[in-house]
């Protein structure tokens, strides 16, 4: 229990654009600002931070799955989660829903509470009112989809907008595995996301193709923010470089 | 009523367990989940087939082979009773005024599938058909016939018939649920447009008003009558489309047990779209002690998930009597009103 204690003190204390969604929202009707009440934008466990997954944590951040409808968005939450894939048997998500996961980066128990959102550009109206709360989104396209790819510019649009400023965001390429349905290729991924300035990689719901570095890479970073380490820098672009797979002879 | 003691003795009878009684694939096409509690239901059944019989009885001598129904105070109880299966397409269709729509105007329904079809459509509705039931061995790929296809033409058609709508993710399930239970793509294009132009608010349209709207009212209804529950969402600033969404956009498919969908459309088709507030009322109020434990917005969303599971939810029958009862009166009139004031109210906000 004590961990908790000492982990709250050093969580991140403040957050630019956090303050005034807060206010706006105190005195309003529930539906004006979900999850306000996270200060300073961490979810800082105020009481026995036990919840619902009965595992205890540090810290725990909010990330949102986002992009068009059918990229994978799910499967890659649940195979980030539970670590399958199931073709077939997934649902297309209407509105918006979450799942719990907690890390442990080093020696800091993080828990990621992960938004999936539905992807059909009507409901952008319902789900961009949880961007503000948010602490990273995850951009997903489908490589085996050119359109999914075209409307990454129209996403980060919308993200600059309701998003906070210092979101940490990474593109992902999904469906890398599809070889021979591909037509977006790794280079064009490469390029759009220097261009935006945001990490990049590619990767698999199906073969787990670097969705773990994916989902760890966020909180590796979400981690260094909250604790200011003045000493150890942290570089998201870097660290995923460094650590992601490319799909190749290699590919199960 | 004294079912409290029974399973015990039922489940340890000599031939076997309910898992072998009880087929996996439910009477709709839908694979049982693997922690489906055969017992459970095999209690349930036991008695709510004679619920059925009884009805499946009164029905026949109502009907007497005609295929013709006055709307009235009796058939309106009828209905809140439930329709017995094989009538339902018939009762829906008369009910909502789809058969009135299908008779005047026949060869409507090719005639949209024989139009020009914009691709931008027939992308995002085949985006969804892999994602439609693939728990239901109607709906695989490898069925024969299979509803995967049927599913498509009618969505393909109502996205033609009516282009301000065109596609909405959640009409994938509705159309599935409605050619699962009429068996007829014409029927099942008529009831979606009985539902989506008559009988819901725009639910579906680009700007997803009705449903933005629904979602403040039940908000407002909630706050005057379990305002414990108002209180927690407002205490952890939940919004209620976090958690009521899929309710309307899904009209409870997929949320509560197929059975109790069936029941809550059987009254939706006949009596309006009002039926949906009276089940989120019920659900909310039978648990609000539960919701307001709620610590966080996280345990909030997860006790919403958990209030449309279990046998409250599973006795479809018992339940239909209570949404009558326990949400107490509910309006048109009130309703309206509240539908005015939360859609001028959001329309504010939004400009």
């Amino acid at each position: 229990m004590s961990r908790k204690k000492s982990a709250k003190g050093k969580a991140v204390t403040s957050s630019p654009s956090a303050g005034s969604p807060a206010g706006k929202g105190a005195g309003k009707t529930a539906r004006s600002s979900p999850g306000i009440v996270q200060m300073n934008g961490v979810v800082h466990p105020s009481r026995p931070s036990i919840s619902n997954s009965s595992e205890f944590y540090d810290i725990a951040f909010k990330v949102m799955l986002v992009g068009d409808s059918g990229v994978g968005k799910t499967c890659l939450l649940v195979r980030f989660k539970d670590g399958a894939f199931l073709a077939g048997s997934f649902i297309s998500t209407v509105g918006i829903d979450f799942r719990n996961k907690v890390l442990n980066i080093d020696g800091v128990k993080v828990k990621l509470q992960i938004w999936d959102t539905a992807g059909q550009e009507r409901f952008r109206s319902v789900t961009h009112a949880y961007y503000r709360d948010a602490h990273a989104l995850l951009l997903l396209y489908d490589v085996t989809n050119k359109s999914s790819f075209d409307n990454i510019k129209a996403w980060l649009t919308e993200i600059h907008e309701y998003a906070q400023q210092d979101v940490v965001l990474m593109l992902l390429g999904n469906k890398a595995d599809a070889t021979h349905e591909r037509v977006v290729k790794r280079e064009d991924g490469e390029r759009l996301a220097k261009e935006f300035g945001v990490p990049f990689m590619e990767t698999s719901a199906r073969s787990g193709l670097n969705v773990e570095l994916a989902f760890n890479g966020v909180a590796k970073e979400l981690k260094h923010r909250s604790i200011k380490d003045p000493i150890e820098k942290f570089k998201l672009q870097e660290y995923v470089n460094k650590e992601m797979k490319t799909t190749g002879c290699c590919r199960s | 009523m004294e079912k409290k003691s029974k399973p015990a003795q039922r489940t340890r009878s000599p031939d076997g367990s309910a898992r072998d009684r009880v087929d996996s694939v439910d009477p709709y096409g839908f694979q049982r989940s693997k922690d489906f509690d055969y017992e459970s239901y095999e209690e349930f059944m036991s008695e709510y087939l004679v619920v059925l019989t009884r009805r499946t009885i009164k029905w026949s001598k109502l009907l007497k082979g005609k295929r013709r129904v006055q709307k009235n105070v009796k058939l309106k109880r009828y209905v809140r009773k439930g329709i017995p299966n094989e009538h339902r397409a018939l009762i829906w269709m008369a009910a909502s005024g789809g058969q009135d729509q299908l008779e005047k105007n026949p060869g409507y329904y090719q005639s949209l599938l024989g139009a020009q079809h914009d691709p931008k459509l027939v992308e995002t509705i085949c985006t969804d058909l892999n994602r439609t039931f693939p728990d239901n061995v109607a709906f695989r790929k490898t069925a024969n016939p299979c509803m995967q296809k049927a599913l498509y033409n009618v969505l393909l058609a109502y996205g033609n018939h009516n282009p301000d709508v065109g596609y909405c993710q959640g009409m994938n399930f509705v159309a599935g649920y409605l050619l699962i239970i009429t068996k007829d793509e014409e029927k099942s294009f008529w009831l979606m447009d009985a539902l989506l132009g008559r009988i819901l608010p725009d639910y579906y349209s680009p700007a997803m008003m009705g449903l933005k709207t629904d979602q403040e009212v039940l908000g407002e209804l909630v706050k005057v009558k379990i305002p414990g529950v108002w209180q927690t969402m407002m205490d952890h600033n939940v919004m209620w489309s976090l958690v009521v969404s899929r309710w309307f956009i899904c009209l409870y498919i997929d949320v509560l047990p197929v059975e109790t969908v069936l029941r809550i459309w059987d009254c939706l088709f006949y009596e309006g779209s009002k039926i949906l507030f009276r089940v989120a009322l019920t659900l909310i109020q039978h648990q609000q002690a539960l919701l307001q434990q709620a610590q966080s917005l996280p345990d909030v969303c997860q006790n919403f998930k958990q209030i449309t599971q279990g046998p409250f939810v599973e006795e479809c029958h018992t339940f239909m009597q209570k949404i009558f009862t326990e949400p107490g009166s509910l309006s048109i009139a009130t309703l309206s009103k509240l539908r005015a004031t939360c859609r001028s109210r959001i329309s504010a906000e939004e400009h």
